[in-house]
């Protein structure tokens, strides 16, 4: 049997490629330790990094989501607010049409009630939220409704309505003399033309019919608007317009109680379309609230897996640390100790 | 038996010791030469009892020599395959990556990370389109997506080019080992005939078969007048008698379409696929596996990312009766008129670009993005938003369902190199499935690296124990040496006295 021999060379590196290893190691725990995660996650996860990088990419979308909803939201909350003021004042208008008594000021009071309610209405329709107009469908640069004045096209188109239906103008004398029921099949005829179709959208409103749409989380898509182009605007312009183009006018008291109750349905049908819509944007606000907390749960439990891929275990790092600091140290006694193993220490000079 | 035979016997013991020390003394000085094999000194007896050295030899081991050698070829192979992997994979790390508190854009480098971003871009912009700066944000994202496919392809084309750089670097150093050898090789064939002490020559030769093992894998054998013949691992003779000429073409520059020229013994390729005996291993064949196989196809993987990305932003004609052709849209590329099909992009990941009509610095329209028309602006077949509404999200909405649908891909490129991806996948699945290849193939690389390279340490730890020099060995056999020294001396001056009484007796 041949003695096993060790060449001097061997034995005095022995130890260099060990120190090497652990400084190396070393360094990439120290890193590790700072950061929490792997020094080189894609020599780490290596086919799995696509997996992490789908997560990364799932958790950036949700943000993004979540961000995107906060605006939505936003403007369901801004919209819930104007529809509710809309109703609000159409409440009002209707007490003070309750309460109205043909004759005297109280005609021109009426009239200045409908012109304001118009108003108010014109302006809570014009509502905006973040620079874009809310009851414009998707045409939300445009204000959906114009401004009614006694220059306005919609003013003007109501009077010649009038004018084409009795030959006369509502404040001349001549139309004292027409009758409660023509009126009534007025309202409902040519005036009611006014505010529905292709007068509408000429004279009324320029918004467009198609509501905007927002995807709230990956293939969810859900309405988040109204338009004026809908019943409920319409039917409340129509009302109020009527009370203040025709309540102070020369109109016989029988024929403006035929105007006061033709507003007050028109009024009244108007008030619940814009509830039952405000009652929709609720529905898709809380659907929206629904949807936020999904999505808050899917980044949690993405967060988690993320974290299980990407983080080292800090008392794993610490105690792999412990143990090479000691390694390096031994490896640096070992050669030390070798070095004086040799015969050449021992011989007499 | 006389004294002055005695006086012959004493001078042949000095001159052994002296070659003995001279032995000893070789041995020390080269006790941390990598390589350096023991060398004995052989005495014999003389007829007339003097003794002699009549040779030097070598403590040899071919066997572990072998290993050695095989275990640095395949050691040399998988660390240059390492080396341009991790370049490759540093396109893709996402480590220092982290999402910002405010949900903003992740700072990955992949295109994948990248693609995630223009998810996220466009998910914005269709909650606020009339917004300019969420518009502007879905540009950022696109024109980074189209930079990270450029870096992704230039590091490519420059792994590759580093790669032929290498095996040029390498064939020059083949072909200079290879003379050397025949210098090694001719002095221990001379030496040997000549009787003469061909132990450093035979070291000398044994260091350069390792030195060349780095670059290719070699197997040997020696004749019988103890000439050395090498050839490749593959069999193809590179050294008998006269070296072979190793030659190589470098190519300056790679593109995606490039081929780079095989190495070639005496005209026989032994690089490359169509070669018929291919050196398996070493820095060669490790350079040639990087340049001619794992690039080209991830190469490959991008180009289909970025065909993937023009087909998917692709605008049809909105008209009701269609009559115009599908055109490159949002992602485009300098001369591209058409959409290309999926198995006709080579290179496209190094020339996509975000269309220059959607860039307001270039002159271009943001509102292109919410509207249509980036293929063709002012024509209304183009226009999907045709209302020209504020709020229009039709197109978004498709663009970044376009993302995320199911879109067939090429199985392999029309240089026929394979993606070996799922050639049915999302855009999205596709860019991440090609993260996942490229780090798999970069750990494996990386494993089989430090495997290897432990490997070699072992073998040359054995080799270096087998027929290294061990100082106190040569110690022990120098002091013997002393002693024998001065016993034969001592000896000397005995037999000078017995003379010296002799003579002065007479």
């Amino acid at each position: 049997m041949t003695p096993i021999s060790i060449s001097t060379a061997y034995l005095g590196n022995s130890m260099l490629p060990v120190v090497a290893q652990a400084d190396q190691q070393l360094t990439t725990l120290e890193t590790e330790s700072t950061t929490g995660q792997y020094a080189n996650l894609g020599l780490q996860l290596g086919e799995q990094s696509g997996y992490e990088m789908s997560l990364r990419n799932a958790d950036d979308v949700l943000e993004s989501f979540s961000g995107a909803n906060a605006v939505v939201n936003g403007q369901l909350s801004a919209s819930a607010d104007a529809l509710s003021s809309i109703t609000t004042s159409a409440q009002s208008a209707l007490s003070a049409l309750t309460t109205w008594t043909p004759g005297g000021p109280a005609d021109s009071e009426l009239a200045t009630t409908g012109d304001s309610s118009l108003q108010g209405l014109i302006t809570a329709a014009n509502s905006t939220y973040a620079g874009s107009y809310l009851f414009s469908g998707v045409n939300t640069s445009e204000a959906p409704m114009a401004a009614y004045s006694s220059t306005s096209s919609s003013y003007s188109s109501l009077v010649s309505a009038f004018q084409t239906q009795f030959g006369c103008s509502p404040t001349s004398a001549a139309a004292g003399s027409i009758s409660a029921s023509d009126v009534t099949s007025f309202l409902s005829g040519a005036f009611d033309d006014q505010f529905v179709g292709g007068n509408w959208t000429s004279n009324w409103s320029s918004a467009s019919s198609t509501d905007t749409t927002a995807e709230i989380s990956p293939g969810q898509t859900v309405t988040t608007s109204t338009n004026t182009n809908t019943a409920g605007f319409q039917d409340l312009a129509q009302g109020y317009a009527m009370v203040s183009l025709l309540s102070d006018s020369s109109l016989s008291s029988s024929a403006k109680q035929a105007v006061v109750t033709a507003a007050m349905s028109s009024i009244t049908a108007g008030s619940s379309a814009i509830t039952a819509t405000a009652a929709n944007l609720g529905q898709v606000q809380s659907t929206l609230k629904q949807t936020d907390d999904d999505i808050t749960t899917q980044m949690t439990l993405l967060k988690t897996q993320l974290g299980g891929l990407d983080n080292v275990s800090e008392t794993q790092v610490a105690t792999q640390l412990n143990t090479l600091t000691t390694v390096i140290e031994t490896a640096y006694q070992v050669t030390a100790q070798l070095q004086k193993l040799s015969l050449a220490q021992y011989l007499p000079a | 038996m006389s004294l002055s035979s005695t006086f012959a016997i004493i001078n042949s013991a000095f001159t052994s010791t002296a070659a003995q020390s001279s032995v000893i003394a070789s041995n020390i000085s080269n006790v941390s030469t990598p390589g350096y094999v023991r060398e004995v000194a052989n005495q014999v007896a003389t007829s007339y009892g003097g003794s002699e050295v009549v040779s030097i030899s070598r403590q040899a081991n071919a066997a572990l020599l072998d290993q050695l050698n095989t275990s640095t070829s395949e050691s040399a192979a998988q660390t240059a395959i390492s080396t341009g992997l991790s370049t490759l994979a540093a396109t893709v790390d996402d480590s220092a990556s982290s999402t910002s508190a405010s949900g903003a854009l992740q700072n990955g480098t992949s295109p994948s990370a990248m693609l995630g971003n223009l998810q996220s871009a466009l998910t914005t912009f269709q909650a606020t389109p009339s917004s300019a700066a969420a518009a502007q944000g879905v540009l950022t994202a696109a024109q980074n997506l189209t930079s990270a496919l450029n870096t992704g392809a230039n590091t490519v084309s420059s792994v590759r080019e580093q790669a032929d750089q290498s095996i040029a670097t390498s064939v020059d150093s083949i072909n200079k080992l290879l003379g050397q050898f025949q210098q090694a090789n001719d002095s221990v064939v001379s030496g040997l005939a000549s009787g003469g002490d061909v132990a450093s020559a035979e070291t000398s030769r044994d260091s350069i078969l390792t030195q060349l093992s780095q670059q290719l894998g070699i197997s040997t054998t020696t004749n019988s007048n103890g000439s050395m013949s090498v050839y490749t691992d593959s069999g193809v003779t590179l050294f008998q008698d006269t070296p072979q000429t190793v030659s190589f073409t470098p190519t300056a520059t790679y593109t995606a379409t490039s081929v780079g020229s095989a190495v070639t013994v005496n005209g026989i390729p032994i690089t490359g696929a169509s070669a018929p005996m291919a050196v398996q291993s070493g820095a060669l064949a490790g350079y040639s596996q990087l340049r001619d196989v794992i690039a080209p196809q991830y190469q490959t993987q991008l180009d289909q990312i970025a065909g993937g990305l023009v087909s998917a932003f692709a605008e049809s004609d909105q008209s009701a009766t269609p009559t115009q052709p599908t055109l490159p849209g949002l992602f485009t590329a300098s001369g591209l008129t058409s959409v290309p099909a999926d198995t006709a992009v080579d290179g496209l990941a190094a020339s996509i670009e975000v269309n220059p009509n959607v860039d307001p610095t270039q002159g271009g329209s943001l509102s292109l993005l919410r509207d249509g028309g980036i293929s063709s602006p002012g024509n209304s077949a183009y226009t999907y938003n045709t209302t020209g509404a504020a709020s229009y999200t039709g197109r978004l909405q498709q663009m970044s369902a376009a993302l995320t649908a199911t879109d067939s891909f090429a199985a392999k490129s029309s240089q026929g190199v394979a993606t070996g991806l799922e050639t049915s996948n999302s855009l999205t699945g596709y860019a991440t499935d090609s993260v996942s290849w490229l780090q798999g193939q970069n750990q494996t690389a990386s494993n089989a690296a430090n495997y290897q390279s432990s490997v070699v340490s072992q073998a040359s730890a054995a080799l270096s124990n087998a027929t290294g020099v061990n100082l106190d060995t040569e110690m022990t056999n120098m002091l013997n040496i002393e002693n024998s020294y001065s016993s034969a001396a001592k000896l000397l001056t005995t037999v000078n006295t017995m003379f010296s009484a002799l003579l002065n007796a007479a």
